[in-house]
């Protein structure tokens, strides 16, 4: 099967303000299939972020290819849906308009827009609160909206660049629970980075540890966990195996660099 | 006890409101205590005769017609900075190449005052309304400019981004994220450009008018009709304070979404 | 360093050089081939520049920045000397912030200027009048920029030298005066600016020696090169004096440099 999406040989360098040119990846090659939930995990610096921007399209890499269902990725489009760390909430809209955001620019008449804006806002947990601003909202509570304007333009890959980092730990803990309960019902592809082992082995169907900077993929992990996954998972000695093979792969990287 | 709660609550307005009673008061009774020195007593006025003047000079009609042509040159001179200032501030914060370009004139301007201008605009404009129009707009048309500039430059990264990823083109990066982000920046400029504004209309009147509330002011001087100085002083201040109060509500009401409004100083 | 490194680093120095010196030669050449100058409106920059030298060379202009330099010292060394302590009493005593506070702050937002006639005719066109008008005008920023930096000291550090067992004179040297320092020089280069504006209105007004009265006085006899040197000349020290306050601002204080201009 053909994988759904596909990067190869992607390499891109920042050149900083002190003209020192900075690799963020190179050759970094990776294919995932519909639907899947993958997980990127890396050392700070090692360009999961950049990738992730890369394959929303806001970055163009200097060399290598990208390619989702077989057509070549050259800019933003409304397949791909990015949901960010620091939420990106328009403070002056209210949450129905925010969530809005995407079909708005997408030229969808005002009616149709409250009405899915409303569906999603009900999805993710938020009744209630759709008139509400950004600054009137927990981290959690924004992080939703976050969510739910990605899905609104029903895109087919869900981007997510540490969406929970911001959060604390039982607010994340939660927001993870939620996530994966709208991804099943969903059923989109899912790319995820983050830091934590944790998250990534709790959430994934396979697990890509990324190498320091510049980054390239290091290894793939297979999570054999069933499905659906309740909290109790993390607390199996099988989990703790992952999470064990895991670090192990990702701690030579965090400390080959010093 | 009540009387305590009340007075704490209200302190600041009573300690406020009665420090400047106190000075009127002390002010109106200076010529009952102290004998002033007999030049002095031409340049000498108090509280009651000014308002008194300001009386007098309502009834006959005098402040309106003065007030009349200041306002004209105040409006017109603020709403060309209006036009001018909002366009190129935001053009030029989107632009890095063309703020680079125009940057050592902003920047001279910014600084000088421009009142320094004055004689050369009455050489180029004469001394009717154009002048002082013309004044006016040197002054208020920078800080809209630069402060729009500065609301467009501090948009938040991460909300272009976000705006971006959903295929927005530049106008609707504009229209979307830039201006919304923009507008306390400019409320905060459009305050600093009224006080701007004020001060250009009353030294742009000082000099070679024959209407307006500056030159109320400056000929009652020569006439060392020293109420009828005050009396324009005091509208003027009257019109400053409410105008920026005004200013501030709109800032209040429009920006009430900004956890940290833009700086005050 | 490469010459094309060296402009990227410093681009916009010098695409901002590159417009002054385009914009300058275009004036020039316009007013030179093109439309011919008529000396009661206009100028080109040859004029200016020999005017300039001329000035230079000479005795006048020098006399007359002495005049207005001395009134505006005077003037701003009493805002200063007067504003600070109001200022910083105002931020430590609630009392009397209630007090100062409606009454200052109206006269700030006031155009003071409008009592420029009033000053001059009281005081004469000497350097008093002229000083006693910078004072008015500089002495506010003062006020209350110090105050709103002693409002704004972190009362956390204030808790933490006490619990070091700090006196009043260890609290005030180690944490609010460099607390406030930013704000007092942010503070001056709003005060410049208004003080210089007192300083030309005044000799506008009623003077008949200074760099105001210089210009209005070339203006008066339509001699348009001299008069442009004055203003430049002004406009350079204005300038000069606020990036050196800018400098100033930023080497003291961490946050980030105000993008508004009083």
């Amino acid at each position: 099967m053909a994988p759904f999406i596909q990067a190869q040989n992607l390499t891109l360098a920042f050149r900083s303000k002190t003209r020192e040119s900075v690799t963020a990846v190179q050759d970094f090659t990776l294919e995932v299939g519909r639907g899947e939930f993958v997980s990127i995990v890396g050392p700070s610096g090692c360009g999961k972020s950049t990738f992730l921007n890369i394959l929303l399209g806001l970055i163009k890499p200097d060399s290598g290819e990208i390619h989702l269902n077989g057509t070549r990725i050259t800019g933003p489009g409304q397949e791909r849906a990015m949901v960010f760390q620091e939420f990106g909430l328009l403070p002056w809209r209210t949450v129905t308009a925010n969530v809005e955001l995407g079909l708005e620019l997408k030229g969808i008449p005002p009616a149709q827009r409250t009405e899915r804006a409303t569906e999603l806002i009900k999805l993710v947990g938020l009744k209630g609160f759709a008139s509400h601003y950004p600054h009137e909202l927990s981290g959690g509570m924004k992080q939703r909206v976050g969510l739910a304007r990605a899905l609104a333009t029903e895109p087919e890959v869900l981007l997510m660049d540490e969406p929970f980092a911001a959060l604390d730990a039982q607010t994340r803990d939660l927001m993870q629970m939620e996530l994966l309960q709208i991804w099943e019902h969903t059923k989109k592809t899912v790319l995820f980075v983050t830091h934590s082992i944790e998250e990534a082995a709790y959430l994934s169907d396979r697990v890509i540890v990324m190498t320091a900077r510049p980054g390239r993929t290091k290894d793939v992990l297979q999570i054999k966990l069933p499905r659906p996954r309740d909290y109790e998972m993390r607390l199996t000695p099988e989990f703790n195996e992952i999470k064990l093979r895991i670090w192990e792969v990702l701690r030579e990287e965090l400390t080959s660099r010093g | 006890m009540k009387l305590k709660n009340f007075y704490t609550e209200q302190e600041p307005f009573i300690l406020g409101t009665g420090f400047i009673v106190a000075l009127l008061v002390l002010w109106e009774s200076v010529p009952l205590w102290y004998t002033l020195p007999r030049g002095m007593t031409l340049f000498f006025t108090t509280p009651s005769k000014i308002a008194a003047a300001f009386y007098e000079l309502l009834f006959n009609g005098e402040i309106e017609k003065h007030f009349y042509v200041s306002a004209v040159a105040f409006l017109a001179g603020l709403g060309l900075s209006i036009i001018v200032g909002l366009p190129v501030g935001l053009i030029i914060g989107r632009s890095p190449t063309l703020e680079a370009w125009l940057d050592p004139y902003v920047t001279a301007f910014n600084a000088t005052p421009r009142i320094v201008l004055l004689p050369l605009l009455i050489l180029w404009f004469g001394i009717g309304i154009w002048s002082k129009i013309m004044i006016v707009f040197a002054g208020a048309v920078f800080p809209l400019l630069i402060n729009t500039y500065a609301g467009v430059k501090n948009v938040n990264r991460v909300l272009v981004d976000v705006v971006r990823s959903f295929g927005a083109n530049e106008w609707q990066l504009m229209k979307i994220v830039v201006l919304p982000n923009s507008v306390p920046y400019i409320i905060a400029g459009l305050r600093l450009a009224i006080g701007r504004a004020i001060l250009g209309v009353v030294v742009g009147e000082f000099f070679g008018s024959s209407q307006g509330l500056g030159y109320m002011i400056a000929s009652a001087a020569t006439n060392y009709k020293v109420d009828v100085v005050f009396v324009g002083v005091a509208i003027f201040m009257a019109l400053s304070v409410i105008l920026t109060l005004a200013v501030k509500q709109l800032e209040s009401r429009l920006a009430s979404w900004r956890p940290e409004t833009a700086k005050t100083f | 360093m490469t010459a094309k490194g060296y402009f990227t680093e410093h681009r916009r120095l010098w695409l901002g050089l590159c417009s002054v010196f385009f914009v300058v030669s275009v004036w020039e050449l316009v007013l030179t081939y093109i439309f011919p100058v008529n000396p009661f409106f206009f100028t080109k920059p040859s004029l200016i520049a020999a005017a300039f030298k001329e000035q230079i060379q000479g005795a006048k202009l020098w006399h007359d920045l002495a005049v207005s330099s001395r009134a505006f010292l005077w003037g701003f060394s009493f805002a200063v000397i007067v504003g600070i302590p109001v200022g910083l009493v105002m931020g430590w005593r609630r009392r009397v912030e209630y007090s100062l506070d409606p009454f200052l702050t109206a006269l700030y937002a006031s155009p003071l200027v409008a009592l420029a006639p009033l000053f001059i005719i009281v005081f004469g066109v000497g350097v008093l009048g002229k000083a006693a008008l910078v004072f008015l005008l500089s002495v506010f920023p003062f006020v209350f920029n110090a105050f709103a930096g002693v409002k704004s000291t972190d009362s956390l550090l204030i808790n933490v030298i006490r619990s070091f067992g700090g006196s009043e004179k260890d609290l005030y040297l180690k944490v609010i005066l460099p607390s406030t320092m930013p704000y007092i020089i942010a503070g001056a280069r709003l005060a410049i600016g208004r003080g210089l504006v007192g300083i030309i209105v005044g000799e506008f007004y009623a003077a008949s020696e200074g760099i105001g009265f210089a210009i209005t006085q070339a203006g008066d006899t339509y001699r348009l090169p001299d008069m442009f040197v004055g203003i430049i000349i002004l406009s350079l020290i204005a300038v000069v004096l606020t990036e050196l306050m800018r400098k100033l601002e930023m080497t003291v204080a961490p946050w980030r440099a105000s993008e508004e201009v009083r």
